[in-house]
C-alpha cells in the first residue's frame, strides 16, 4: 500500500470545450436534459425522481441512528423510568436540562419532580443519551419543536414522556452497543 | 493551585545528556542559557526560549538547512494565572523539506506582556500575532499592523485571558446604542 | 494612488489622458458573491484592485473559552461547529489530540470507520465548496448537482451518526456508535449515486469555456509565497507541493490505504477547481478500501478512565456504573502536558493543541484553523487583479466562517 503522487490533467481541459463551445453546449443539454426527463417521467408515472421533498407533507426517511429530540422513556406502568440522578445534567454541554428530583414509596423511590428540557438550546447532541445509566432519555426522531413564545420551549416532563413502544427503533438501535 | 498550572515543567524529564530530538540539541547547542528548557512529552519537540532570543532563534530555526522551518504553523498564547510568568506565547513549526515539527513557547511577564514580532520571517504570523493580541492582549512589537482581528477595536478586554468571565458582557456601541447592561435580561428565560 | 507601483506604466500612461482616483468598494459582510460571512475593502483603479483588506470576525463565537469551561467530552459539539461543512473531520482531529495527552490507541475497526468519517466529511467539504463556487460564477445547475450530491454524502453521516451536519460522533477512545452489518451495501450504494452526479458536475463545468476562462491564471501566488504564508491544503498543492498531512504525517490508516496526492502545476484557480476534483476521486477510493477492509472487534477503548463502557455493563455491574458518574461528571483527566495534533481538514492542516492541568476540562484548547490562514493569502492573491477575480480566487480559497473566526 502506498501514497503517491499524481500531478492533475489540464490537457484535456483546452479542447473540450470544442468550437466556440459547442462541444460545451451539447454537452450541458444533454446533461440537464437527461435529468429533465428523468424527473417528468418520473412524476408522470407517480415516482418522483426528484431530491427535493416536500417537507410537511411528505416525510424523510430517518435512519435508526437518527438523533431527533430527547425524551424520556415512560414504562408500561406509566411511569418514567428516570431516577434523577442527574447524571445527563452534568453531561449536557449547554446546560439545557432541569431537574429536581423527589422520592415515593415506589419500588424505584426516586424520581424527577420536574424533568424540564430547553429546547430552545438543546442542541441534539446525544451526550445525555449517553451519560445516563437507566436508558431512561433517549434521542426519539421527533423534530419538531416549534413554539410561539421563549417560554413554549421549554418542555416539561409531561410533555416528554413517551411510552416504550414508540421508540423501538432508537431502543433497538440503542441497544446495539450494550456489550461493546 | 500554581504548582497545578503548570504543564510544561512538571511533565518535563531532563536527561544527563541533555534533549533527544536534534532540533532541540541544535538549539540547545546554539544558544546555551537563552534556552531556558526542553521537553519532549508524548514526542512534541518543545523549547522554551528567552525572550531577547527569539528572533535569533527563529531565524536559526528558518535558515539552518539541517532545520528549515519554511512553515509557521500557529501562534497562541497560554494564560497560566496564578503563574509567574503568567504568559506563554506558543509557536508550532512545521518543516516540509524534513517533515518535522517543533514548538516554541515564550514565557512573559504580567505587567510586561510584549515580545518581538516574527512576521517579517513568516507572513503568516501577521494574522496569527493579531489574532493572539485580540484575545490574550500580548503586544508584538515591530508588528506592522496590530489591531483587533475579530472582535472591534471598542472591546473592552481580553476574552481569552482566565481572568475574563465567560459570562461578561460588553457595552452596546454605535449610533443609540444604551451605554448599560439591562437588569432584566430577557435573553434568559 | 496613481503613483502606485503596482499599476505599471500602461496606466501611468493613461493617467497622462484621465485625471482619476480610485473607487472604494466594500464586499460583504453578507454578499452574495462571499462565500461566506466576510467584509472585503478593495480600493480599485477602474476595474483592477490596487489595494484590499480582509475583515473577519463575523461568526466569532469564543470556540476556545467555551470549550475551556466545559468537560473533555462536552467539546465535541462544539468542534462540530468549527468547519460545518466537515464536521467528522474536526472531531476526529480533536479526539486524537486528546488521545495523544492520554497515550492511547484506539481499536482497529474505530481507526477504519474514524477514516470512512473523515473522508465523507472531506467529500461534503469539496462538493459545497465546488458547487458554491459553480454558483457565484452563475452556473446555477452545477451548483443543484453537487448539492444533490452532498445530500448523499450526508446521508452517510446520518447512517453512521444519525445527524447530517452537527455530527457529534468521535469520542475520546471511541465513537458513538458502530456502524450495522448493512453500512457495506449502503454505502456502495451512496458512492455509486455520488459518481454519477460528480459525472454530471464535470461535464457541465470543465468543457465551459466560460467556467474555464475565469478561473485560468486567476489568483496566482508563487509556492514560496504561499509557504510563508502558512497556507495548506489544495491551495498549496494546486502549486505543486504534495505537502498532505495525510501522507507527511500519516494518522489512523491512512498509510495502509492506496491512495494519491494530486498535484497542480500553475497554482490558479482552475488548479485548485482540478485538486478538489480530484481529491473526491480518492476520497471515494479511501472510503472503498475502508469499508472493503473494515475489521470486526470493539470500536471502543476498554478504559474506564477514557471512555464509558458499554451500556450492558452500566446496568449491570458496580464498577462500571461507577466509572460512568466519575467520568460524566468530572471528565476524563489526562495527564499534565501539552500536544500539538494535525489533521487534514477540507481546506488544509487542522492542528489541535490542548494543554492539560489534570483535570477534567482542557485548560486550554486551540484550533489552528487551515481557513485563517487561507483567508490571509486572499489579499496578496487578488493584487493587481480584476474584480471579478476576486468571486472565483475566493470561493477556491473555501473560507469557513465557522473554523475561521472560531
Amino acid at each position: 500500500m502506498a501514497v503517491g503522487v499524481i500531478k492533475i490533467d489540464r490537457v484535456s481541459l483546452k479542447k473540450a470545450g470544442g468550437f466556440m463551445g459547442i462541444n460545451a453546449m451539447l454537452k450541458g443539454l444533454t446533461v440537464t436534459g437527461r435529468h429533465f426527463f428523468k424527473n417528468l417521467f418520473g412524476w408522470i408515472v407517480g415516482k418522483p425522481q426528484v431530491f427535493t421533498v416536500m417537507f410537511p407533507e411528505q416525510d424523510i426517511a430517518k435512519p435508526p441512528s437518527f438523533r431527533g429530540m430527547p425524551v424520556l422513556v415512560q414504562m408500561d406502568s406509566g411511569k418514567e423510568r428516570c431516577v434523577a440522578c442527574g447524571l445527563c445534567e452534568w453531561a449536557c454541554p449547554v446546560d439545557c436540562i432541569h431537574i429536581e428530583p423527589g422520592e415515593t414509596e415506589d419500588a424505584i423511590e426516586r424520581y424527577p419532580k420536574v424533568f424540564d428540557i430547553d429546547m430552545g438550546r438543546c442542541m441534539y447532541c446525544g451526550l445525555c443519551e449517553e451519560a445516563c445509566p437507566e436508558e431512561a432519555i433517549v434521542m426519539s426522531s421527533r423534530i419538531e419543536i416549534a413554539a410561539f413564545t421563549r417560554a413554549g420551549t421549554i418542555w416539561h416532563k409531561t410533555d416528554l414522556l413517551t411510552p416504550v413502544d414508540e421508540l423501538p427503533r432508537r431502543l433497538d438501535y440503542v441497544r446495539r452497543g450494550y456489550q461493546r | 493551585m500554581a504548582e497545578e498550572q503548570k504543564p510544561a515543567e512538571a511533565a518535563e524529564a531532563p536527561a544527563p545528556s541533555g534533549p533527544a530530538s536534534p532540533i532541540l540539541k541544535r538549539l540547545v547547542d546554539g544558544f546555551g542559557d537563552k534556552i531556558l528548557s526542553t521537553h519532549e512529552f508524548r514526542g512534541d519537540a518543545t523549547a522554551i526560549v528567552d525572550r531577547g532570543a527569539l528572533i535569533d532563534v527563529c531565524k536559526l530555526l528558518r535558515d539552518d538547512p539541517e532545520l528549515a522551518f519554511d512553515f509557521l504553523m500557529d501562534v497562541t498564547a497560554v494564560d497560566y494565572i496564578g503563574r509567574v510568568p503568567r504568559f506563554e506565547v506558543v509557536y508550532h513549526f512545521y518543516s516540509l523539506a524534513k517533515n518535522h515539527r517543533v514548538r516554541i513557547k515564550v514565557p512573559l511577564e504580567e505587567g510586561d506582556p510584549k515580545i518581538p514580532s516574527v512576521a517579517s520571517l513568516w507572513p503568516s504570523a501577521d494574522w496569527l500575532e493579531r489574532e493572539t493580541w485580540d484575545m490574550y492582549g500580548v503586544k508584538f512589537e515591530g508588528h506592522p499592523n496590530l489591531k483587533r482581528i475579530y472582535l472591534y477595536e471598542e472591546f473592552e478586554g481580553h476574552p481569552l485571558r482566565k481572568d475574563y468571565p465567560k459570562e461578561k458582557r460588553q457595552p452596546l456601541i454605535g449610533p443609540g446604542a444604551v451605554h448599560k447592561i439591562p437588569e432584566n435580561d430577557d435573553l434568559t428565560i | 494612488m496613481a503613483d502606485d507601483p503596482k499599476n505599471g506604466s500602461a496606466a501611468e500612461q493613461d493617467a497622462l489622458d484621465l485625471d482619476f482616483e480610485t473607487m472604494e468598494l466594500k464586499v460583504g459582510p453578507s454578499h452574495p458573491a462571499t462565500h461566506g460571512t466576510v467584509r472585503i475593502q478593495l480600493k480599485l483603479d477602474g476595474e483592477r484592485i490596487v489595494w484590499s483588506e480582509v475583515e473577519v470576525g463575523y461568526l466569532h463565537r469564543g470556540f476556545e473559552k467555551e470549550c475551556e469551561s466545559g468537560l473533555y467530552y462536552q467539546a465535541f459539539p462544539y468542534t462540530d461547529r468549527l468547519n460545518y461543512v466537515s464536521p467528522m473531520i474536526n472531531n476526529v482531529g480533536y479526539a486524537l489530540a486528546v488521545e495523544k495527552l492520554f497515550g492511547v490507541e484506539v481499536p482497529p475497526r474505530c481507526q477504519y470507520l474514524r477514516t470512512i468519517a473523515s473522508e465523507v466529511s472531506r467529500m461534503s467539504d469539496h462538493f459545497t465548496c465546488l458547487g458554491a463556487c459553480a454558483l457565484e460564477l452563475g452556473a446555477f445547475t452545477a451548483f443543484l448537482y453537487g448539492v444533490e450530491a452532498r445530500e448523499l454524502v450526508w446521508d452517510i453521516h446520518d447512517e453512521m451518526c444519525g445527524a447530517r451536519v452537527t455530527c457529534n460522533y468521535v469520542r475520546i477512545g471511541g465513537i458513538s456508535a458502530d456502524v450495522g452489518p448493512e453500512f457495506k451495501a449502503f454505502v456502495d450504494e451512496k458512492l455509486a449515486q455520488i459518481a454519477k452526479l460528480r459525472k454530471d458536475f464535470e461535464d457541465l463545468l470543465l468543457s465551459n469555456p466560460i467556467f474555464i476562462e475565469r478561473m485560468e491564471n486567476t489568483g496566482l501566488l508563487p509556492k514560496e509565497q504561499l509557504i510563508a504564508l502558512g497556507v495548506t491544503g489544495p491551495l498549496l498543492r494546486a502549486a505543486g507541493v504534495p505537502y498532505d498531512v495525510r501522507r507527511a504525517q500519516p494518522y489512523l490508516v491512512y498509510d495502509k490505504i492506496d491512495w494519491d496526492v494530486p498535484i497542480g502545476e500553475r497554482g490558479d484557480n482552475m488548479d485548485r477547481f482540478l485538486i478538489r476534483i480530484n481529491e473526491l476521486n480518492q476520497s471515494t477510493r479511501i472510503i472503498q478500501q475502508c469499508v472493503e477492509q473494515l475489521p470486526d472487534g470493539p470500536v471502543d477503548l476498554n478504559d474506564p478512565h477514557v471512555r464509558l463502557a458499554g451500556k450492558g455493563r452500566v446496568y449491570n455491574k458496580m464498577e462500571e456504573l461507577i466509572a460512568q458518574f466519575k467520568l460524566v461528571t468530572e471528565g476524563p483527566k489526562p495527564p499534565v502536558g501539552e500536544v500539538y495534533q494535525a489533521v487534514e481538514g477540507g481546506n488544509g492542516e487542522l492542528g489541535f493543541y490542548v494543554v492539560s492541568d489534570g483535570s477534567g476540562s482542557p485548560y486550554k484548547l486551540r484550533a489552528r484553523s487551515p481557513s485563517f490562514s487561507n483567508t490571509a493569502a486572499l489579499t496578496p492573491m487578488i493584487q493587481g487583479q480584476m474584480l471579478a477575480d476576486v468571486i472565483p480566487t475566493f470561493d477556491m480559497i473555501n473560507m469557513i466562517g465557522g473554523e475561521c473566526d472560531r
